[in-house]
Formats: C-alpha cells, structure tokens, sequence
C-alpha cells in the first residue's frame, strides 16, 4: 500500500537565541506537530513551551496570502508585478528627489542569516545607503558596543555545554529559565549536581529563589554593584594579577574608579547589604570557573553600554575569561539577532563586523557587489524614524519586526511611520505595524524556508523547509532579490538559499570555513570558522583577546534618566514572559499559550498594592509622561516594593506607550527597564 | 450520558436581565429527547467560534425541549452570550454528571439550602424537587448587595413556600448582614426544629465554611452536600481538566458529598 | 493460542504492508534520533538482540494526535468529523509502550475518535532482550517482554529465527495466508524463563519504590511539592511525551466563509500549566506549582487508578525524565522523593 506524507524535518527552534534542535511533525503539507532531538547538542532532548506548542504558531489560517496595497485606508490583494512597480516608482521618486539616504531598512533578527545578508545588501547596493538596522537595537546593541570596546568581538565568549564545566554560575540581570528556558533548564540541572548559582536581579526571579546567594538590587544600579564588587576584590587581593598583568590594560585607571565605590557607599546606592557585596565578590573571584551570563536588564539602560563595560572589567580583572567553563556570555533574545549583527544588517558595519566606511572594506565589498559604496554614515532604526518626522526620511520596507508594538514610544513610532510616502512591511501576519504599511508583502516562515540561523554561542545551523509557503508567500531573499532587478540591480539572483549562504561565507571571514555540507555534519559550526579553525571555535579569546589586550575602561555610575518622584512615584520596567516571544504574533495563535495569560497584566509588590487598595485582578490605568494603558493587577513579592513591571507582547496594553525614549548615547538604545509612572484604581461598571 | 462531543443545534428563545451582569436565558432544543434530567446536571453551550461553556438547568427541558438558565457574564463566551439576539442558532451537549443532589435520601428529612451569589441557581431544581414532594426545606442566600441577587421572580415565587433568609455582605438599610452561616438560628426557627441535611452551592470558600460549620455542629460529615465548580472542556471525563483528587468533577460530580469531597481532597 | 516460526522478519512486513500502511520508528537525515515514520522499504535491522532505543516520541500521536478536528459548524449543523484512517501497522513497538497503548484503549475506551483510529491499528511488539538507557519497564510491571493482549502481534527473537505469537483475533487474521509453520514446543517456555532473566538485567532503581510508596502514603509535604514545583518551567513536555497523558483542551477557529462557520479541534494540554484548571472567575484549584506537579505523579503512580486500569499510569519509558529541562523527571524526582524528607 502507498505510504502517507508523514515526515519529520529537522530544523531549529525560531523562537530564541538558544537555537535548539527541534523536529516538524509534517502531514499532508502541515505541521502537525513537533518532537524533541534528543541527539542536539543544544537542547539534548529539551523544548521549551514555545518550542513544544510551534504547530500552531504555523497555523496558516492568519497568514497573509497575496501582496496587498492599500487604498483609501483599506487593504487590497493585488499581484506581485503590481506591488513592486508601486514600490519601484515610489523609491524612484523619492531617491530622485531626496537622495538615496531618505531610503532604508529594517531586517529581521528572526530571518535567516540568508536573509539578512539580502537586505543589508540591497539596502547598500540598490538603494545606496548605509540605513540599515535591525531590532538588536532594542536588546544586544550595548553588548556589541560594550564588548567590542573592551574583548574586541560582542558575541558570547564561551559556549553553551560550559555551564556543565563552571564551578559557578552568575546570572545578571535576567532569568533564563523564563526567557531561553533550555539553557535556563541547563543551569537548573547544573546546580542540582553541585555548581553553585548566584543570581543579580531586582526581581526574586525563579533562578533567583533556587539561587545560592540572590543580590537584589535596586533597579538600574549595575555599574555601582559590579564597581563595588571589584573593589572588595582588589581590597582582599582576589584579582588575578598574572592575568591582569599579561592580558589586560589600563589597570590603573580601573583601580582609582572603584576606590571610589566602597562597600558602604555601594550598600547604599544598591540597596544591598554589605555582607552580601562580600560574599558575592569572594565566590565571584575565587571560584576556579566562573561562567558569566547576563541578558537585558543589563543593556536596556541609557548605561546599556557602561553597564557591559562593567561587567567586562569584573571578568577581566578576576581572569575569568578565556577559558572553559568561563567568560562573558550575552543571552540574546531573537532567535537570530547573532546572525542579524553578523550579516551586517546594521548602519556602521558589513558582514562579519568589517567596518562601513573604512576604504579597505568599502572597496572589499564594491568590488564583489559591483556597485558603488554609499559613503555617507547610516541610520539607526530609531533615526530612520525621528528622520521621518522631520520630513527627511520617506521611504522603508520593514522585513517581518513589529516596532508599533516593540519599540519604545508606541506613539512616536506610529506617527513616523504615518509620515512616510512608502512603508513596505513583508510579513506573514497583519501585525500593527502591518496596518500603517502602504504595501504588505507575503512572507515565509521559518518551517517554510531553507537557510541557517545564529545560536548564541556563534553556532550556524541549518534550518530546513518542512512545508512550503502559503499562498504567494516568498522568502525574504527572493523577494529582495526581484525588487532589485526591478531597481535595476542584478547582483542579488540567487537560485537558491545555499548559493546565498556561500555568497556570504565568502565575504564573512568569521564564515569563511562554513558550506551547507560542513554544516550537515554535526548539528552546525560556531565561528570563527576558517582555514586557522576549520571546525569551529567553541571559546573565544583563549590565548589573547580578539583585540589583542583585554581593555580595562573604568565607568560610573549614573542614574537612569526618569527616576520616580512625586508626579509619578513607581518604577517601571519591563519583562518578558516566558509564554510569549517578541511582539507575540507567533505565540498568541497557541490556544494553550494564550490561555495561560489571557492579556496584559502588571506586577506590583503586595505593600503597593495595600497602600492603593489593589487585589489580584483589579483594573488599573498606569501612566507615564508619554501615555497611559489600563490593564490588570498581578500581586506579587517577587518584585521589591516601589517597581512595578509589564510584559510588552501584549497590543491590548503595550507598555511602550509608556516606556522611555531616552537612550544610551553610544548605541541609541532606549531605556526599556526604567521609567516612571503612577498608578490609578479603574472602576468597573 | 451523552457521550459525543459534537454539540446538537439548540435555539435561544427568551431572556431577560435578573441581578448584576445575570441573564435569564430560556433555550429550546432543536429535537427535543425523551431523556429525563436529574437535579445537579449540567449542560454545556457552544457560541459559533467562542468555545464552549458549562451550566446548570435552572429547568429540566419539557417536552417542547425547552428549559431556562441562569448565566453570569464573566468571560469571553458569556460576553458574546450577552450580545446573542433571540432567536440564534446556538450549540448543546448534555446532560453530565452523575453527582446529583440527594432527593431520595433527603426528602424526609428538615433540609436547609445554603447559597450564595451566583450558587443559587444550581440549587434550584433541588428546590423545586424536594417543594413538588412536599419536603420541609429552607433557604438561605447570601449575597454581595442587593444587585448581586439573582433569580428574582423564581425567589418571589419560593417566598411564598418555604422560609427563606437574604443576607448581604454589604447591607444597607434593613437589610441583615453577615454570612448565611449568621442566620442557622433563624432559619431553624422558622422551619420549627433543627435542620437535617444541607445542600450548599457558592463560592468554594463559602461551601467550605458551611462544611465545617456542619461537621462541628453534627459530629458528622454525613449529611452535606455542595456542587462544585471547574474548568471543563469536555463534560465526559477525558479531558482531564476538572480533576478532584481521583475524581472528576464532570462526571463523579458536580454534586459531591462533603465527606467524599474531603476524602479527594486528603488523597493527593 | 498457536504460536509460529517466522524465519524472515522481511516476510511478515511485506506481507502487512499489502493492505497496510507500515509504521516503523527511523532516523532522519541530519540526527540518528528515532522518529514514528512510515517505513517504505521494510523492517530496519535494530530488532532482536541488538541494545534496544526507544524513539523520543512515541506512538501516541497515532491514536491520539496532537491535534484532532472534532466537528465543523456549517451555519446550520454541528457535522461531527471522524477521522478516517487506513489500516495501519505500528511494527515495532517495545512493551512499555503497548502497555501505554493498552492503558489508553481502556481511558479512551467511548472515545469515537480514538476508536476509529485504534481500530485501524495493528500492534506488531518486540520482546526486549536488554535494557534500554533509563528504562524501568519491570519495576512497573510494563516489560521487558510484551504482556498478552497488549499488542496484536507479538515477535520474540531466536538466533536469526522468531518465535511469532499472536495475541489478538485480529493479529491471527492478519498472518493467516502466510502459512507459517507452527513454532517449537519449548519455544514459549523458554520465552518465560528469558523474561526472568532480562528483568535481572536492570538497574535496582530502588528510588522508584521509595518514591511511590511516598506518594501512597502521602508523606510529601506541600513546602517539598513547591520546592520541586519551582524547578517545573511548564514546558509541558512530559505530558506530551508520556505515552500514557492524555489530557486535552478544546478549541475553535472560524473558518473562511460564512461568518459565524468555525471548526473545533482538540489539542493536547498539560495539567503543569498554571491555567490548566483556572476558572473564569480567576479561582484556580491547582495555583501553585507544586500543587501541578503533585498531580502529574499522583496521577502516573497512584493506587487509586490501579482498580480502573489494572496498572500504574507510569508505564517506565524514562522519556519525561530525558525531556525535561527542570530536572525533575521521573528519575530525577523519585530521587529526591527518597533523599530528602
Ligand atoms: S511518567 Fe515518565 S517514565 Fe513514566 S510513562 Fe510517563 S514519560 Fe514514561
Ligand atoms: S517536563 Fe519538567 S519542566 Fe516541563 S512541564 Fe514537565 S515537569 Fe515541568
Ligand atoms: S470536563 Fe473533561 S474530564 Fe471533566
């Protein structure tokens, strides 16, 4: 008898940077399902939630199908030769008139590396401009800054299976096991078999409870706790002096900073008590491996930047760095945004971190794109948009991220976007930004392409197509590559997703060992990958730093930029939980998921929530200088009194209508974790 | 017990606001069956698209295949439910449970009805059973304020034959206060002796209030019953979501007696 | 009943394959992990004496899928809409999990269905003559040899021969035209005595009685439920990899069309997740961790189902405990159930 179409495709989680191995349950063209691989060296077996409930985020039943344009307010299908030829007129026009920098892009750090590559390049060989950015802006971009500044290369420095290897876990200013349960899951383990854990947080986070030592801070003090900690270790001469002395400079500087954080002053600032500093600080630097993890309550600061900084001193002056079991490790939140920065789908840099306006990488990459290299500096993706408002900025296609709904200032992203002569938005779903779009363009998921991903730990893996698009949905790459010809750009014909991937493996020196055939062998290859490492690099900067020494750079600290005060007494932050992903468009089509929080919800600690008369479930209107949301009360002490926090993958109440603007001067990355804002009791009819 | 999970076509024919964000429905099965309904059942509806939902029979269907319900707006099916026109095509599935109230074992005996709020209209076939056979029984509803009463024409209409108490959290005027547990003394009064069974339907810290206030008074887990609310999604015992220690509510219950109740409670 | 040689494993599947879609679990390009696949080209060379592996996922899905379409709403009618499945061979299963499909067939035994797809299912198991890693079918009284009347066809090696009992009419019907000879006489007999000694062969796994016995007795304190409980990331994967979980949600999508047409489907649920039992009005009966988790043991090792199912729910496949990223797998949890107090 014939056999049915049931098969399992081997593919790669899309909803994290953990990058685990998951398997598609596919049946007569849908997924169906999903299964576990318990032979990945990542997830060894493990899903998360959001893993385990994929079927349905594929569900095709809220796809777009069919390119739309709008017309007199409403959406119509329409043909892809019709949707381009408006795109090609309207981008014609407005290079014309305002030169190729009122054009840009925003990639998507959930696409392919494939894809990434696509639209960094159409955005440098088509349109002409280095405007070209990505949404690592709201998560990692300090860390790249930071790190770059003081190792030479942003990415993490060690590798996932060296939480097997430390003696001691530190987790800084997040809670893996809510946002990259796997790896979260993995330090659980860790610990049950005796490594030690300690965790900083300003929430009593799950990692937190289980944690050996939980230093909670108050919210926005990093700089001040880390500066601290380094002096108890210089004042106990726990540093590694051969370490420092070999590998690291401008020791002397670091010194005279931190003599200026005492315990005392560091308890007070803090809010953590004295003997805790200590004990922090001696398991810190007395373990004999140390692995360090830290997420976004350490970037989303205007002291994003700084606060990496701080952290990277503290590795540096206690040695613990540059072996297994060690290092500086950034969890990322998009599945890809390693590979989104390694592609070079950001203004300053080309693929693989090769300066854009330096002449040597300018004529690289002139000479294999045949076309002329824009030599004027390009523009955040926050630039892009306040350039819009000032009427200097009238193009963008927007691949696939959700900013109405996760940026910073809902309202000011909304007007920018309203303010563009053309915004094309390629998406699989009608998401808010989707609404404002001028054209939508039909894209394809992750289950519904071939290509590769970035794992936090540098690890390229292939992802496979399980099912093919719905509809006239496209890959990103395909659909960039036709509007390029269109544009009169023939540079970008790919006839497949591997002749892509060895277009850029070619230009990447950090991929420059990797092919789709290396790739197959062993679950992926982290870089750098070349002739030096033909297999990989699982540890980074084991005999010198990227940079060559290991940069000491003393910095202080400052406040977050609204602190609480009379008119809006609390502090905001904002978290993620572990049900959703993102902007929530993939996770919110899960019945399950969506039934375990059915819509926003604030936590505030129980002594608040008494002073304002608020129980679990009361609605409450919450505002800040630039908005308000209703939403309803979460009670709970896992927060410390005085903070209140709100998820923000909820469109019913975004917290961004109330988040602050301000942002980290060296990477323009908002402040997402303070602000301040008041709180009101709504009365229900 | 039926056991499919295909709902039948049923009609909303009537309905009427009775108390705080409570409505009167009135439905009508499409093909009415011949099966008999037993105090305590419940039914489920499904709203095209919204899900599915269950409730108690306020009344058993007559032989149109018509019978009325109580519902509160509380989530999203009873909001859609409340915009619902007479006259829509609606789905039913029941009747469920095998928990019933105990008219057999109690019909002799001085009973005492305990409700509270939204608890009262799962009592109400109790009601009207142990009325139609004659029994000496009494009633006690408590309630948030007066907006918060349900069932006002039924209640008019029980006034005239069994004692009865209205108690409020928040009273005003000559309203009595308090628990419905504050008025065993007056409710023993009127009935003219101390009750003998209980049946007690409201929220569970009520029910569970009102099972160790018996227990203590009666030196016996004997004589009381409540029926219980959960999360259903099937009615039929597979779904697995309304477990009570090595129960399921759906189909031991929803009426557990209080003794059993404690015992799946212990089991875990 | 009669008992068969089989000399060529090759023979009996071809012979099922003509009027049977044939099921086998494999491995797929990039990973050696084992998958439930169909199996085009006929029985892969693990059976026999070989160290057995069972697939991560196990055949559940076949009865009872991830996701199933109950019925559709044209407008007018509620169309109940049963599967329609083609006779179907799952070759290959090892005891445990026959046992978890036995322990299924009696749960969902009114289940229309369950029932459609069961009945199109022949069970073709395999005696294991090893353990497998994190197995601990004997302790549970799941294995290592197939149980009569779990599966419809039940293969045991011998040598390069196989002794082939079949342990259901529908098992019998299936291999009649083969014409096999009758097996040995002391074939069966010495299968007996074989069980005895695989069962040996296993670890003592000592903390799984201690375990179950302290959840009988009901001596684990709430505070240790909660303490486990934080370590649970509600992933929800042992209840989708337990072969023996079967609860389930349902759920509606409007369809294309007609405004008010819609479909309802099934999916399964885990009881780990906070909002399994909340109600609308917020009341949640099992709020706290520990509370889900509780549940999640007592319901795979309670006295209390023993009456309806004639076994523990746990059936001892270890997938829960290779799964789960909390640590508190089966292995894990009956470890600290019998370590700490
Ligand atoms: S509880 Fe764990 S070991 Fe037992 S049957 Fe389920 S998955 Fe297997
Ligand atoms: S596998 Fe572990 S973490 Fe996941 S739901 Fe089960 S107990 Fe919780
Ligand atoms: S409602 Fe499904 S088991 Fe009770």
């Amino acid at each position: 008898m014939s056999n049915p179409s049931k098969k399992v495709i081997n593919t790669i989680c899309p909803y994290c940077g953990v990058g685990c191995g998951i398997g598609l349950q596919v049946s007569d063209g849908t997924v169906t399902g999903v299964e576990p691989l318990p032979q990945h060296p990542v997830s060894q077996g493990m899903l998360c939630v959001k893993g385990w409930s994929s079927a349905f985020a594929l569900d095709p039943y809220d796809r777009i199908k069919t390119p739309l344009i709008k017309e007199n307010g409403h959406f119509r299908p329409a043909s892809w030769s019709e949707a381009y030829q408006l795109i090609v007129d309207s981008f014609q026009a407005i290079k014309q008139e305002h030169g190729p920098n009122a054009l840009g892009l925003i990639a998507c750090a959930r696409a392919t590396n494939e894809d990434c590559y696509a639209a960094q390049k159409f955005a440098r060989t088509v349109l002409g401009t280095h405007n070209i950015d990505h949404c690592a802006r709201i998560c990692h971009s300090p860390s790249v800054a930071g790190l770059r500044q003081t190792l030479g290369s942003g990415a993490m420095t060690n590798s996932i299976d060296d939480i097997e290897k430390a003696d001691l876990l530190v987790i800084f200013g997040c809670d893996p096991t809510e946002n990259h349960s796997v790896l979260g899951g993995r330090m659980i383990q860790a610990q049950q078999a005796g490594t030690k854990l300690l965790v900083v947080d300003p929430r009593k986070t799950r990692l937190a409870k289980l944690a050996d030592l939980h230093l909670q801070l108050n919210l926005g003090t990093n700089i001040a706790l880390i500066n601290g900690l380094i002096n108890i270790i210089f004042s106990n001469g726990w540093e590694d002096k051969t370490f420092i002395e070999e590998r690291c400079e401008n020791i002397d500087a670091l010194r005279k900073k931190v003599a200026g954080y005492p315990p005392k002053r560091v308890a007070e600032i803090t809010g953590v008590p004295v003997d805790q500093l200590h004990a922090a600080a001696k398991m810190y630097s007395q373990s004999e491996r140390t692995f360090l993890a830290y997420g976004m309550g350490i970037t989303q600061y205007t002291s994003g930047t700084n606060n990496v900084i701080a952290i990277s001193n503290l590795t540096l002056v206690t040695g613990q760095i540059g072996r297994e079991g060690t290092g500086i490790n950034p969890l990322r939140g998009q599945n890809n945004v390693q590979g989104a920065c390694d592609m070079g789908a950001l203004p300053n840099v080309f693929p693989g971190y090769q300066e854009a306006l330096d002449a040597t990488s300018q004529e690289k990459f002139g000479t294999a794109w045949k076309c002329e290299i824009p030599q004027q500096k390009g523009l955040t993706s926050l630039g892009m948009t306040s350039e819009a408002l000032n009427g200097r900025f009238q193009g963008m296609i927007i691949m696939g991220e959700d900013p109405v709904v996760t940026d910073p200032d809902q309202n000011h992203v909304l007007r920018a976007l309203e303010a563009l002569d053309m915004l094309v938005v390629v998406e699989l779903v009608m998401t808010e930004t989707a609404k404002v779009a001028d054209v939508i363009l039909p894209a394809a998921a992750f289950a519904e392409k071939d290509g590769t991903f970035t794992n936090c730990e540098r690890r390229v893996q292939r992802v496979r197509a399980a099912i093919p698009p719905p509809g006239d949905a496209k890959t990103d790459w395909q659909i960039l590559g036709e509007l390029a010809k269109l544009l009169g750009y023939d540079g970008m014909q790919w006839p497949n997703a591997e002749a892509v991937f060895d277009e850029l493996a070619q230009l990447t020196p950090l991929y420059q060992g990797m092919s789709y055939d290396k790739l197959e062998l062993d679950n992926g290859l982290q870089w750098p990958c070349n002739d030096a490492t033909p297999d990989g690099t699982k540890l980074l900067h084991s005999g010198q730093f990227s940079r060559g020494k290991g940069r000491l750079i003393p910095v202080d600290h400052t406040d977050p930029a609204e602190m609480p005060d009379s008119d809006y007494p609390l502090y905001l932050t904002t978290t993620r939980l572990h049900y959703h992903y993102g902007c929530g468009s993939m996770t919110r089509k899960s019945p399950l998921l969506e039934r375990e929080t059915p819509s926003g919800v604030l936590f505030i600690h129980p002594d608040d929530a008494r002073k304002l008369s608020i129980q679990a479930g009361t609605l409450l209107r919450i505002s800040s200088r630039r908005g308000e949301v209703e939403t309803r009360a979460v009670v709970t002490d896992d927060l410390p009194p005085g903070t209140v926090a709100m998820p923000y993958h909820f469109k019913e109440a975004p917290s961004n209508l109330l988040t602050n603007t301000a942002q980290d001067p060296v990477t323009k990355m908002p402040e997402l974790k303070a602000c301040a804002v008041k709180i009101e009791v709504v009365t229900e009819q | 017990m039926n056991l499919s999970m295909t709902p039948q076509p049923i009609h909303l024919v009537d309905q009427y606001d009775d108390g705080d964000h409570s409505r009167h429905y009135t439905f009508q099965l499409a093909q009415p069956t011949s099966e008999q309904i037993q105090p305590g059942q419940f039914f489920t509806l499904t709203l095209a698209g919204f899900g599915e939902a269950a409730f108690t029979y306020l009344t058993a269907p007559d032989e149109q295949g018509r019978f009325q319900a109580l519902i509160r707006r509380a989530g999203v099916l009873t909001s859609q439910l409340f915009k619902t026109e007479t006259g829509t095509l609606l789905g039913y599935r029941g009747p469920f449970g095998s928990g019933l109230w105990p008219i057999e074992e109690i019909k002799e005996k001085r009973v005492l009805l305990i409700a509270g709020g939204i608890g009262l209209p799962p009592l109400a076939t109790a009601i009207e059973a142990l009325l139609a056979n004659g029994s000496d029984v009494g009633l006690i509803y408590g309630s948030r304020d007066y907006a918060g009463q349900v069932l006002k024409q039924e209640r008019e209409r029980w006034q005239q034959q069994m004692p009865m108490i209205e108690t409020f959290d928040q009273a005003v005027g000559d309203q009595l206060s308090g628990t419905p547990l504050d008025h065993l003394d007056a409710i023993n009064q009127q009935l003219g002796g101390e009750v003998e069974a209980v049946l007690t339907c409201g929220p569970e810290v009520m029910m569970q209030a009102v099972g160790r206030s018996f227990t203590d008074r009666w030196q016996s887990t004997d004589n009381i019953w409540l029926a219980l609310e959960r999360r259903m999604h099937c009615g039929i015992g597979l779904c697995g979501h309304c477990y009570l220690g090595s129960s399921y509510v759906c189909t031991d219950g929803p009426v557990y007696r209080w003794r059993e109740f404690l015992k799946q409670q212990k089991v875990m | 009943m009669k008992s068969y040689l089989l000399d060529s494993l090759e023979n009996l599947f071809q012979h099922l394959a003509v009027s049977h879609k044939m099921f086998e679990p494999q491995s797929i390009p990039g990973s050696e992990d084992l998958h439930w696949l169909p199996s085009p080209k006929g029985p892969t060379s693990r059976y026999g004496t070989s160290k057995q592996v069972l697939p991560l996922a196990p055949a559940k899905g076949f009865l009872f899928p991830e996701r199933e379409l109950l019925f559709r709403f044209d407008g007018q009618t509620f169309i109940e809409t049963l599967p329609e499945v083609a006779p179907q061979v799952l070759f290959g299963l090892q005891s445990c999990d026959l046992c978890a499909i036995a322990y299924q067939d009696q749960f969902f035994r009114q289940d229309s269905y369950y029932l459609a797809r069961r009945k199109a299912t022949i069970l073709v198991g395999f005696d294991c003559l090893t353990p497998c890693d994190g197995g601990f079918c004997s302790t549970v009284d799941a294995g290592p040899f197939v149980r009569d009347g779990s599966a419809d066809l039940i293969l045991h090696p011998k040598g390069n021969e196989w002794l082939l009992i079949p342990a259901s009419e529908q098992g019998l019907n299936a291999i009649q035209t083969l014409n096999l000879p009758p097996a040995p006489a002391e074939w069966r007999a010495e299968r007996e005595q074989q069980q005895a000694e695989v069962a040996k062969m296993f670890p003592t796994d000592s903390h799984i009685r201690t375990g179950i016995e302290r959840i009988n007795q009901a001596t684990i304190s709430a505070e240790q439920w909660q303490r486990l409980g934080l370590q649970c990331l509600t992933c929800s994967g042992c209840t989708s990899l337990c072969p023996t979980c079967s609860c389930f949600t349902t759920f509606d999508t409007k369809t294309e069309g007609e405004s008010n047409t819609f479909v309802r489907e099934r999916c399964w649920d885990s009881c780990l997740y906070e909002a399994f039992q909340r109600e609308t009005s917020g009341h949640n009966p099992s709020k706290e961790a520990g509370e889900r988790l509780q549940r999640y043991w007592f319901h795979k090792f309670s006295d209390h189902y023993v009456d309806e199912f004639g076994r523990y729910g746990c059936i001892g496949c270890g997938r829960c405990e290779e799964t789960c990223p909390g640590g508190i797998g089966v292995h894990s949890i009956m470890r600290r159930l019998e370590k700490e107090s």
